[in-house]
């Protein structure tokens, strides 16, 4: 909300404070200042100028060039407006100046050959209105040369400041101004009212009947007859638009004036076009369409609160008016409406409608339904002021059922106890009685405070603790200096995740992050996906089902910038439906930890001392198998061959005992094709909570060998269909306890085999843990495996 | 003996003629004129031969072991020569067989240096999922439903129950509901917000939630507790201030903001993240007694720290996977 300095000073003197002092001490309040916009910096280097001498440009029709002074020098100025004369006083900018609307550093220009010196603005290029018919024309008694600032007499400071959802007190200068009497202790001024009223009483004209009383508690009416309305004087019409309002006529810019003096949203009816001079407060029709204030129609339902006359609706309540009640040129009598409606009942209706006026934003957080009858006569004073008329004698007010006075104990201990920190109890009733709170009790261990009507934040305790703390200043509560560390277990949930991370960053893995959001055809392709319900984008309407589209989109990245040797790793959530009903429980659907790896491109790249290879499938199944190596015990894991699914070509899929932990190999083609990949990409993806939930069995040391490993080399040819697994199987199966470790170390194919034959050459490694083993015995083992290879598979013995 | 002596140097000539490589020739050396050599031993025999023969063969003898020392000499030259020649052309420059050691996503690395500062504090850390229920994201949270307080932050929903979370707290309530006080935990995670993708903000980012509840918490730990936490993450000189703020979870509410000196520009003030004293109506929400127990609570969002730490201006970069990004921390 933007807030003016010299309007601030009003209600509160800080012209003695230094600026910077107030910014801080508000911010640090909670009344954030975002930013501070000092309007005579709007306007440096742009002048009242004076037009001598107007000539039509020689090249261009629309364009005239003028001679413009500052009362010092003559410029050339090529000017594109239409109602350009010699003798105005004009806003001249000069060369250098910055064009606020535009933000442009003014140059000096060549236009169509005529040298071009400056610009003569209009109010839309200073910022001041959308007025772009023309240039701005200036009093003519002003002189040449005065800072366009001081003659516009735009001299004010003006704060952006962020209010958060739960002041709406603060949402109008004198809320402002209370929190700044609190800050620096010294009084604010509302102004008083005082009216000129005729002998007529507003029920005798007009009359007001609520039927939904939960959503309107309380409305007043106040009517004025006999107005005139017209443009606003010049000082309203400023103050608005400092803050960045649009003067419209008289009455309208007072009850906007009134709603930032106090935050009190206020309407003003033609009182003629409510039929039957009445107001009747209730919800609308489903179905209905209303025309609102800016001429648009609005479809409203049974929920919609709405203000009507005797025969239709004229507005929608606290939100905006109707165009068919509206405040005209015309208009003679008018009704101030000056209510309030139910936070909720009104934050439904503008969301619904997508329609947030100044209006809304302020009844939706709550407004100050105890100053009602005083805005309604501020602004009746103010039109009195400006527009003439009658005002009546007093106000309709409908307030069947008075919100109870809030009475709220604050326990000096407990402030203590909550900050960690005393604030004097002489400072504690300053700030509250400054915020206008009133002490209606007092003791030694606590006051107790009645809670004005705009403070609908503070409904306990420890709300009052905050505002004592909040203006006292955080600043002040002392930081300590040590702290206790209870002794029981630490847990940390994310180690395991940091513990694989580790393992693949020293496998050379680069770890990547990827939006969890997909397309829907693409999140189809990986399983049963789950839509978010109101999605930023079609790029993004639905949760991932797997990683590899994150995966394939991040390779693609690469790829475009030249990238193609590539080893990435994701770890992160996948979502899916359990079914296709409506999910009510956490039980319809997953959200699983997986973890996706992924090599493409070269294995090894060009090196003088080595030859360059792609990655290929037994790079992945290696990284695969020394991952899970290190994360569970790897002998009770099966692997089987998969083939042609959706996602894999060919690859593998790993289980424990019978869950799936993790599968992969080398991506479809056709996947790769979406994403525009040309070249193969082998990837595995792991289901890290079933990994996480095998059991872990506590590492032991076992004592280290004392006698020699024995080592025997076979090599044998087989069948090409035979896999190497087979052949382990048989020479495991058929080999004593000596036995430990069988290594292919070779495989070789070649026409001198034989057609479809090819040779597999083992290493097998002997040893036992209490004894040296003989020769005779290893090579009784090593006959027999050869025995069994040669008779159970067929094969023939290569070599020994 | 003569004989002998003959036999051995044309052996010797044979042998030394196989001689390729300076280990070979210590091999020959120590073959021959070792303490227990072929040489040494013809001169033990030496000891035993008649007297009269002795001077002839001792002269062959001497002769014999000139020869091979002198052979060997000869060679072990050359071969050193040969050897500081090939050192002379043994190129160093040529690179090393280097090898890659991968990275950590720098949210992870950022992520895990606050991890550790916090858990040297004695804080433990606890995951939560995800997808959320409205009840956890907000209600429990003391986000009234119909309240302004939601529009702070733009949610994706599910249907009606259920939506992505927009903050990490509601894992304080899972954590509170599921164990007593004391609790002293941070909680790492994803959240979502409902904005447009730009430099400044990405649909999906990281915070870290941080609950301490016990009987004797106040206002004061908090601040001591976060001021040691940036000292530690931006440096002890590092420039903050508490400011009053807004949070329906907490109360009294703060932003901690840390004053940004970059380079060359204006300095101003950048949120790091928002704390205060758990609400009582959240401590009502999972059955905790809001007068024996007081709590504190805080959330920073990973990805704005990294990005202020290392200068990046663009959060876009951070989900792109270059690896000429990645591969830079």
């Amino acid at each position: 909300m933007k807030v003016s300095f010299n309007w601030l000073n009003d209600y509160i003197d800080l012209k003695d404070i230094p600026l910077d002092e107030i910014v801080n001490r508000l911010t640090l309040a909670g009344l954030e200042v975002e930013e501070i916009i000092d309007q005579s910096k709007n306007f440096e280097n742009i002048v009242v100028g004076y037009i001598k001498d107007k000539r039509k440009h020689p090249n261009a029709d629309k364009l005239s060039v003028c001679i413009v002074t500052d009362g010092n020098n003559d410029f050339n100025v090529v000017c594109g407006a239409s109602n350009v004369q010699v003798g105005q006083k004009v806003p001249f900018a000069k060369v250098g100046a910055i064009i606020p609307s535009e933000g442009i550093k003014l140059e000096k220009a060549k236009i169509r050959g005529e040298i071009s010196e400056g610009m003569i603005c209009s109010e839309k290029e200073l910022g001041i209105s959308d007025n772009h018919e023309g240039i701005m024309v200036l009093n003519s008694e002003l002189k040449e040369g005065m800072p366009l600032s001081e003659a516009l007499g735009m001299n004010d400071i003006l704060f952006d400041i962020a209010i958060t959802p739960n002041r709406a007190d603060a949402l109008s200068h004198i809320g402002i101004a209370r929190d700044l009497s609190a800050i620096f202790d010294r009084p604010i001024k509302i102004p008083k009212v005082e009216l000129k009223e005729s002998n007529f009483k507003s029920d005798e004209i007009a009359s007001v009947e609520i039927f939904d009383i939960v959503n309107c508690p309380r409305y007043v009416g106040k009517v004025i007859m006999n107005v005139k309305i017209q443009e606003s004087p010049e000082w309203l019409k400023k103050r608005l638009k400092s803050i960045g309002l649009r003067p419209i006529n008289n009455v309208v810019d007072v009850t906007n004036y009134v709603l930032y003096e106090i935050g009190q949203p206020l309407h003003a009816f033609d009182l003629d076009k409510l039929s039957g001079r009445k107001i009747i407060v209730k919800c609308a029709a489903d179905g209905e369409k209303f025309i609102t204030l800016d001429s648009k129609e609005r479809k409203l339902t049974s929920k919609d609160l709405m203000i009507c006359d005797a025969e239709k609706s004229v507005a929608i309540a606290g939100v905006m008016g109707g165009e068919n009640s509206e405040v005209t040129y015309s208009t003679k009598n008018i009704l101030i409406e000056s209510a309030f409606f139910n936070p909720s009942s009104i934050r439904k209706t503008a969301k619904r409608l997508g329609l947030q006026t100044d209006a809304s934003y302020r009844f939706e957080r709550g407004t100050d339904y105890g100053i009602t009858i005083w805005a309604a006569r501020r602004a009746a004073q103010l039109i009195y002021e400006i527009a003439g008329g009658d005002v009546a004698k007093d106000e309709i007010d409908v307030y069947p059922n008075p919100f109870q006075t809030k009475y709220i104990g604050l326990r000096f201990d407990r402030l203590k106890k909550v900050l960690g920190y005393e604030i004097p109890e002489e400072k504690i009733k300053k700030i509250f009685v400054n915020l206008g709170f009133n002490i209606t009790k007092h003791d030694k261990e606590k006051i107790t405070l009645e809670i004005p009507t705009y403070r609908h934040d503070i409904e306990r305790e420890v709300d009052l603790i905050e505002e004592a703390a909040r203006i006292y200043g955080y600043d002040k509560i002392p930081e300590v200096e040590k702290i206790s560390v209870t002794l029981e277990e630490k847990i940390d949930q994310s180690q395991f995740n940091d513990n694989v991370r580790n393992i693949l960053t020293s496998l050379g893995f680069f770890e990547i992050v990827t939006n969890s959001l997909l397309k829907e055809d693409i999140a189809n392709k990986f399983g049963n996906p789950i839509a978010v319900l109101n999605p930023q984008s079609i790029e993004m309407t639905h949760l991932r089902p797997s990683l590899i589209p994150g995966m394939l989109q991040a390779i693609l990245n690469n790829l475009k910038v030249n990238e193609k040797n590539l080893q990435l790793f994701e770890i992160g959530k996948v979502f899916e439906r359990k079914h296709n009903d409506q999910l009510k429980s956490f039980d319809d659907f997953y959200e699983k930890e997986s973890l996706i790896i992924a090599i493409t491109g070269k294995a090894i790249d060009r090196e003088w001392y080595d030859k360059t290879r792609q990655f290929d499938f037994y790079d992945l199944k290696g990284y695969v198998q020394t991952i899970l190596e290190k994360l569970l015990n790897s002998e009770k894991l099966i692997t089987n061959k998969i083939f042609n699914t959706n996602d894999f070509n060919i690859g593998i899929e790993i289980k424990y005992d019978t869950k799936i932990i993790g599968r992969g190999g080398l991506i479809q083609k056709e996947l790769l094709k979406l994403y525009d990949i040309n070249q193969d990409v082998y990837s595995f993806i792991f289901d890290l909570d079933e990994i996480k939930s095998i059991p872990t069995t506590k590492k032991e040391f076992k004592e280290l060998l004392k006698f020699p490993k024995v080592y025997r080399d076979f090599a044998f040819i087989v069948d090409e269909s035979i896999e190497a697994e087979t052949v382990i199987e048989v020479i495991k199966n058929s080999s004593s306890n000596l036995l430990h470790h069988i290594k292919l170390f070779d495989i070789f194919q070649s026409e001198s085999l034989g057609k479809g034959k090819k040779s597999l050459a083992f290493q097998l490694e002997y040893y036992d843990e209490s004894r040296t083993l003989t020769e005779e015995e290893v090579d009784k083992d090593f006959w027999n495996a050869i025995r069994a290879v040669e008779e159970k598979l067929k094969a023939k013995l290569r070599g020994i | 003996m003569i004989n002998k002596i003959s036999e051995t140097r044309s052996i010797f000539d044979n042998d030394f003629l196989q001689i390729s490589d300076p280990q070979s020739l210590e091999e020959l050396r120590i073959k021959y004129l070792g303490r227990k050599g072929i040489i040494q031993q013809l001169f033990d025999e030496f000891k035993e031969i008649p007297r009269d023969e002795k001077k002839v063969v001792g002269q062959a003898l001497n002769e014999l072991k000139n020869y091979i020392q002198s052979r060997y000499e000869e060679l072990k030259a050359k071969f050193e020569e040969e050897k500081s020649k090939q050192e002379l052309l043994f190129d160093v420059t040529l690179p090393g067989r280097v090898k890659t050691i991968g990275s950590k996503h720098l949210i992870t690395q950022t992520l895990n240096e606050i991890k550790s500062i916090f858990k040297s504090l004695g804080f433990s850390v606890y995951e939560g999922p995800e997808i959320e229920s409205d009840y956890n994201n907000f209600e429990a949270l003391n986000f009234p439903a119909d309240h302004p307080a939601r529009d702070m932050q733009d949610t994706f929903f599910i249907n009606e129950n259920f939506l992505l979370r927009t903050h990490t707290s509601p894992v304080q309530i899972r954590l509170m509901k599921s164990m007593k006080p004391p609790i002293r935990a941070i909680m790492p995670g994803k959240v979502y917000r409902n904005e447009v993708i730009s430099a400044k903000s990405y649909c999906l980012f990281h915070q870290v939630e941080g609950l301490y509840v016990d009987k004797d918490v106040t206002f004061a730990e908090l601040k001591g507790t976060l001021v040691a936490f940036l000292k530690q993450f931006f440096g002890k000189d590092v420039k903050y201030r508490f400011r009053a703020s807004f949070f329906p979870f907490t109360d009294p509410s703060a932003e901690l903001d840390v004053w940004w000196q970059p380079k060359g520009k204006e300095g101003r003030w950048l949120e790091v993240l928002g704390c205060g004293m758990v609400d009582p109506n959240v401590f009502i929400n999972v059955g905790i007694d809001p007068e024996e127990y007081v709590g504190y609570a805080f959330g920073m969002g990973i990805e704005r720290t990294a990005m202020r730490k290392y200068g990046i201006d663009d959060i876009r970069i951070l989900f792109d996977s270059d690896i000429r990004f990645l591969s830079q921390f």
